[in-house]
């Protein structure tokens, strides 16, 4: 997230509900005061109390897995658990134990007895067993070290067949597993069989499960897709298979479009497909489709806001050698989502190329937003980016942009950025990101400050020339200014 | 007003302390593509949307290629290596002595809940029993219970009568009545003195003095037993653990923050050194801090070379800096007056602390500066939840803070406009979230070490599941565990990864004493997934097996210590120079240390290939380490100095008295007999004493009245219920155990004590029964297991065969056959004798055969409807 830079910090009632330093808790403080108020504590409405509790002890809404196991130990009336639903209960556990512990050829003892679930006279347990089976049932033939591809076919063949309704899932998770162990051909056979299976009326949960299978078999279509691709490019354009090799690319193209179209549209993440599907679109010449798919996958409101959309959107509109304005734009809505995004050194550059004066504040503000994330404080480029632009600002007599941007800064990046444990660290790993950083600390904090010293004191011959000249441009552009 | 004292940042010379320095810049690069996952919104539990998460662990595994395969038929899939972190030892073992403090595990379900209830439910439901709990209470506290009334009414009433009147024998005296109400024990003391008129006033006064009383204290009652049963059920007084390891001088050498004592007041620091192949020495005695209230929660933090280390009690919370070789010195102590639920120290700028309370405030704290309140809803974030629960951690913002309740996470700015913020987790449709889940806890780990997972991701632990959510990506988990964990997670510790390009581990800990480890990997521009199948690490209870044989009682004591909730974690790994070892340590509620030590094991990559099992394929790299998979190998055995230490350890234990009762022997009416004693100018050591017992409210005892001459034994109490225990050992004692045995069975042998056995057996259950038969049979020929801790398999192919004889008829029951069969056809099941030297488990294939047991199916019953599989 962006964090707004702006407002006074919201100290009003802070001390209401933590306040005062207290005499008895700690015995080896020396001095304390106590100056916290009872009286809010003691005022509470008893009303609060009764309504909490009146819906906590009820505890239909929490739900906690290790109740049963409370409620166990008391006989607290209920219908006794029946023999069967005991020893399949306990075998289950002992399963799931087995696999916590990597005991595969244990697990698989106890899953070939637990199998009789199956029978259970119970018809919710009976509906939900299928699925256990299959979850943990597939586990153990993923990792048990004597079984094969073929175990693992047989396996989900037959569960997809029990228990209807999980035949989509199970069939889509067995391609998965298909394609990970580069049985793309039956993959994708797995997968047409699933896409064509209907079962009753046609439920928006099965709707879904089909288009992501349409999806993944679109998916493996482009991966022969680019297999032939590649072997194309290595053709003569002249040869006689050229042209049929051509043909067959073309006939893919609309098979896989339909796949994944569907998909794409539903909300989710949807990296590689949509990565794909607008390959494909952009080789054969539909420019405005590829466009299409990129910008309603970057902008839908109902899509979680993911910062791949819109790098995806960047890169084409930069292929396509789309206007700035344009690619500005798009950059400034990953900023906002992401403001310590690599891509942001782009955009910076990109604004400070711009003529908008208002640009050039926006690309200060890119920088000290960048490198106010913990994970951005040793990017070099970022910092000599600010150390130039600051420069070149200060020049331009434009410190109050500086000091705007410094403002809801001042309190903490001189701990988090120039502190004297940084000054030595840096210097002893990376002396030109010293170099840079003190060069920002001299022109925000003054030439007094101590990072700014501690560099400046270090004697390196490589860097004596570079040095000198920092000291003199932090000498004349700083916003700090000492007694003039 | 100020509301903080301030005590001057300790400076000290940065040559002692110790410097962590990140090598390389960390990557904050956003992983280039992510895993597809359907975006849903809507509330928790929504039945008609495909869950992904149906999928298993494995599918974290699998992983799209990025770029088409070049070869389908070469290319050797990358599957997730067997990682294993073996324990050395199997089960935890104490680190120090016993905490010379005795452990009660206080009230249980069964103290709190309404045995008996409706009978035709299918749910049991919860209800406190708040009607035995008020009896008891008026019972055994009459005098708490009846005496502030008989006070009342005393001071409001007028009970003189007029003066002149002549009292008849008919007319008692209310006030003395009304006064004695405060001493009044009938029952609970056997000496208790109950006067006629008092038993009249009892029977007279009764449905007045009950139900105001009843109404009164009921009401009190009710609320306590619902606060007991909720916590219970989730303690989140403990939530982040209040154990911490703080690295020291050297990398081998560190020191345990934790408190000691009954009453969790007593901060320890114990210097701890750790050498792989060795046990964890502990050096020197530790250092004590004493504290005026229970701690709940430790943190420690070390930024820019200053390690920090912060504190949270139930209404108090207090920071001191941590100092080489000296005292820590404390910086602040803060009163929150509601109540702190949780306090996180910054990863980025040196003291900074966000602390959180009941009343829904979070707020930014440095010693120097003071408070600064970044965020106060009373209300949740996402729906309506009664919990007052608050959370507040850092984010890769060092101005940014997460906020978190029981139904969500929220990003708060501390410099934005007060109540915006973003959501990074909600409880809901988007993280596929089951009915009734909540947040338990939210971590950020932060950047353990360059090569760790990027600096944006949160860990977020429900009963259900864990997730890692990226700030970047809101809303969307990247990664999502079940972890079943059979009691609330509220522990969580990441240790950087053991080598380059090595997962980290996640420890993942219950309070009922369960860890889970999770490999987490996210190299580069990847999304975090899991590296391999998650392992759980044996428990506190598995050490059991260390400890002597003891007698049963002693045994029981030594299990209830044992089985004390797990209040801290933590995890520290010492570069070594061969496998990568971590150690893990675990802080029960008893006050005791247990350690682990473990060792990275890669097994051999299993069914790397997808051709024929047992195939070697030319190209197929070598595997990397010789570790068999974990099937067939030994497990680990507890060796003779660790027996040697555990009894030891035992020996402290049975030391340790008792608890004492949280209920004593109630007193009696004394106090105006205590009056009518007047003190004798010359008195006899007896009166005395009797006149001290009296004013404590006790009964003299002999040992009160010290060496004299022993007179009239003093009656003794009633013998309670019969303690069998006792009995038994009496009996053997003197040498009549035999006689007392027969005795007992003769006992259980009459009629009325076979109600219990189960009045109809399934043919399911007997085809159980007659397997056990079947089992023990073989288990004597064979040799004696290796492995005897483990539970046997509850079925075997014996009941599977007949099980089938059974169920041999119509489609339904073939198609399970099928699958029974398909799955006996497994490699594992079919008989081949193993790797390794375990001996085969008595469940093998070749046994069925070789005695095909034709079971006769008991009671034959008409066969019952065929279970309809949804067809």
């Amino acid at each position: 997230m962006r964090p707004t830079a702006c407002g006074e910090p919201a100290s009003k009632g802070a001390r209401e509900d933590c306040g005062g330093a207290h005499p008895h808790f700690l015995l080896d403080v020396l001095r304390t005061q106590d100056m916290s108020d009872f009286s809010e504590e003691l005022t509470r409405p008893e009303s609060e109390d009764d309504q909490e509790e009146a819906s906590t002890v009820s505890g239909t809404r929490v739900y906690f897995p290790w109740l049963q196991k409370h409620l166990d130990t008391v006989a607290t009336g209920g219908k006794k658990k029946k023999d069967f639903a005991q020893t399949t209960g306990a075998c289950l556990s002992f399963i799931r134990e087995a696999l916590l512990k990597h005991q595969w050829q244990q697990a698989a003892e106890y899953m070939h007895s637990y199998l009789q679930i199956l029978e259970d006279f119970d018809s919710n347990q009976r509906q939900t067993a299928p699925e256990i089976i299959w979850k943990l049932g597939s586990e153990i033939l993923f990792y048990h070290p004597k079984s094969s591809v073929e175990t693992f076919n047989t396996f989900a063949d037959q569960m997809k067949n029990i228990g209807v309704l999980n035949y989509l899932k199970i069939s889509l998770q067995h391609a998965l597993y298909l394609i990970h162990c580069g049985k793309l051909e039956e993959a994708s056979r797995n997968l047409s069989q699933a896409e064509t299976w209907r079962y009753g009326e046609k439920s928006s949960s099965q709707e879904m499960l089909i288009n992501l299978a349409q999806a993944y078999k679109g998916l493996l279509e482009y991966f022969s897709w680019s297999k032939k691709k590649m072997e194309l490019s290595k053709l003569d354009k002249d040869d006689y298979a050229y042209s049929t090799e051509a043909r067959n690319i073309f006939s893919h193209s609309w098979k896989t479009s339909v796949n994944f179209s569907a998909l794409i549209k539903t909300p989710g993440v949807w990296d590689p497909f949509v990565k794909s599907y607008v390959e494909m679109l952009e080789f054969y010449g539909d420019r405005d489709g590829a466009r299409k798919v990129l910008t309603s996958y970057a902008y839908d409101e109902k899509f979680p806001s993911n910062p791949n959309a819109h790098i995806y959107l960047y890169n084409f509109l930069k292929r396509e050698k789309a206007p700035r304005a344009k690619l500005l734009s798009v950059l400034k809505i990953l900023y906002q989502i992401v403001p310590s995004h690599k891509l942001m050194l782009e955009f910076h550059m990109l604004l400070r190329k711009s003529e908008k004066e208002e640009h050039h504040k926006l690309g200060l503000e890119v920088l000290f937003g960048l490198l106010d994330f913990a994970g951005c404080t040793k990017n070099i480029t970022a910092w000599k980016y600010l150390a130039s632009y600051l420069r070149q600002i200060l020049m331009e007599n434009r410190v109050a942009w500086v000091q705007e941007e410094w403002k809801s800064r001042r309190n903490w990046w001189p701990a988090f950025h120039f502190s004297y444990f940084w000054a030595k660290s840096d210097w002893k790993e990376d002396k030109d990101l010293a170099y840079e950083k003190a060069l920002v600390a001299g022109m925000l904090l003054g030439k007094g400050y101590r990072y700014f010293r501690y560099i400046l004191k270090q004697d390196h011959h490589d860097l004596r020339k570079k040095i000198k000249q920092m000291k003199k441009s932090v000498k004349k552009y700083s916003i700090v200014k000492p007694a003039v | 007003m100020e509301c903080c004292f301030r005590v001057p940042l300790w400076h000290e010379g940065l040559s002692h302390l110790q410097v962590i320095l990140p090598g390389t810049p960390p990557r904050m690069d956003f992983p280039s593509s992510l895993r597809p996952s359907l975006f849903l919104t809507g509330p928790l539990g929504v039945s008609d949307v495909p869950d992904l998460s149906f999928m298993c662990s494995w599918r974290d595994a699998l992983t799209l290629p990025e770029s088409p395969p070049q070869d389908c038929k070469n290319t050797a899939p990358h599957l997730a290596e067997a990682l294993l972190w073996e324990p050395a030892m199997p089960g935890p073992l104490p680190l120090l002595p016993p905490c010379p403090d005795p452990w009660d595990p206080g009230v249980t379900a069964q103290d709190l809940l309404f045995r008996g209830g409706f009978r035709y439910r299918r749910q049991p439901q919860v209800v406190l029993d708040v009607t035995e709990q008020l009896s008891r209470f008026l019972w055994n506290h009459g005098d708490i219970a009846f005496g502030p009334l008989g006070k009342m009414m005393l001071e409001n009433f007028k009970l003189e009568g007029g003066r002149n009147r002549s009292k008849k024998m008919t007319v008692v005296s209310a006030k003395r009545l009304l006064q004695d109400l405060g001493g009044h024990q009938p029952w609970g003391c056997p000496w208790a003195h109950l006067s006629h008129r008092l038993r009249r006033f009892a029977i007279v006064g009764g449905p007045v003095l009950g139900k105001s009383v009843s109404s009164l204290l009921g009401r009190l009652l009710h609320e306590e037993l619902a606060t007991r049963w909720e916590q219970l059920l989730l303690d989140e007084a403990f939530t982040g653990g209040t154990l911490a390891w703080l690295p020291g001088r050297t990398p081998q050498v560190g020191q345990l923050v934790y408190p000691a004592g009954g009453a969790l007041d007593r901060l320890r620091f114990q210097e701890v050194s750790l050498t792989s192949g060795s046990d964890p020495q502990v050096l020197g005695d530790p250092g004590c801090i004493q504290l005026q209230g229970p701690v709940r929660q430790v943190v420690t933090n070390t930024v820019q070379g200053e390690t920090l280390l912060a504190v949270r009690s139930d209404y108090h919370c207090a920071v001191w800096k941590v100092r080489r070789q000296r005292r820590p010195a404390p910086l602040q102590v803060l009163r929150v007056a509601k109540g702190a639920t949780g306090i996180s120290l910054s990863p980025h700028l040196p003291g900074e602390l966000a602390i959180c309370s009941r009343s829904g405030a979070v707020c930014l704290w440095t010693p120097q500066d003071g408070l600064q309140q970044v965020y106060k809803d009373p209300e949740t974030l996402v729906f309506r939840d009664p919990s007052p629960w608050r959370w507040a951690d850092f984010t890769a913002h060092p101005r940014v803070l997460t906020v978190g309740d029981r139904t969500g996470v929220k990003m708060v700015d501390t410099q934005g406009p007060p109540g915006c913020g973003l959501l990074l987790f909600r409880a809901g449709a988007e993280a596929s979230c089951q009915k009734g889940e909540r947040v338990l806890l939210t971590q950020y780990p932060g950047q353990c070490s360059p090569e760790s997972l990027p600096p944006t991701l949160h860990l977020i632990c429900t009963q259900f599941s864990l997730y890692l959510v990226d700030e970047r990506l809101p809303l969307v988990p990247m990664l999502k565990w079940n972890h079943d964990l059979p009691s609330p997670a509220l522990l969580a510790r990441l240790l950087p990864p053991a080598g380059p390009g090595c997962p980290q581990p996640l420890f993942l800990g219950g309070l009922g004493g369960q860890v889970q480890l999770l490999h987490i990997t996210g190299k580069e521009a990847s999304a975090p997934r899991l590296a391999g199948p998650p392992q759980s690490l044996p428990s506190l209870t598995d050490c059991l097996s260390a400890f002597p044989l003891l007698e049963p009682k002693s045994h029981q004591q030594l299990q209830e210590r044992l089985e004390a909730p797990t209040i801290g974690l933590a995890c520290a790994s010492p570069p070594s120079a061969s496998t990568p070892t971590a150690w893990l340590f675990q802080l029960s509620a008893a006050g005791d240390i247990f350690y682990q030590h473990l060792a990275l094991q890669a097994a051999t990559s299993f069914h790397r290939d997808c051709g024929p099992p047992g195939d070697p394929r030319p190209d197929s790299p070598a595997p990397r380490a010789t570790a068999p998979p974990m099937d067939q190998r030994p497990p680990p055995s507890w060796s003779p100095q660790v027996t040697a230490w555990c009894s030891r350890w035992l020996e402290a234990l049975l030391q340790v008295p008792p608890a004492s009762p949280v209920w004593t022997a109630p007193t009696f009416s004394h106090r105006r007999l205590l009056g009518r004693l007047e003190p004798q100018p010359v008195e006899g050591k007896v009166p005395q004493a009797l006149r001290a017992a009296m004013a404590r409210g006790r009964i003299l005892q002999q040992r009160d009245l010290g060496l004299l001459p022993r007179a009239e034994p003093p009656p003794a109490p009633e013998p309670g219920p019969q303690d069998e225990l006792s009995e038994r050992l009496e009996a053997a004692w003197e040498g009549q155990g035999a006689t007392w045995w027969k005795r007992q069975q003769g006992k259980a042998s009459e009629p009325g004590k076979q109600t219990k056995r189960p009045k109809r057996r399934t043919p399911l259950s007997s085809t159980f029964s007659s397997l056990t038969s079947c089992l023990d049979l073989s288990d004597t020929s064979s040799p004696p297991h290796s492995s005897e801790l483990r539970p046997q398999p509850p079925v075997t192919p014996h009941s599977q065969e007949s099980a089938q004889q059974l169920w041999a008829q119509g489609d339904h029951s073939e198609r399970w056959q099928t699958l029974g069969d398909y799955m006996a056809e497994l490699p594992l099941t079919k008989g081949t004798p193993p790797l390794g030297h375990v001996p085969t488990p008595p469940s093998q294939a070749s046994s069925v055969q070789a005695t095909p047991s034709r079971l006769p199916t008991p009671g034959s019953q008409p066969h019952r409807k065929r279970p309809r599989m949804g067809f």
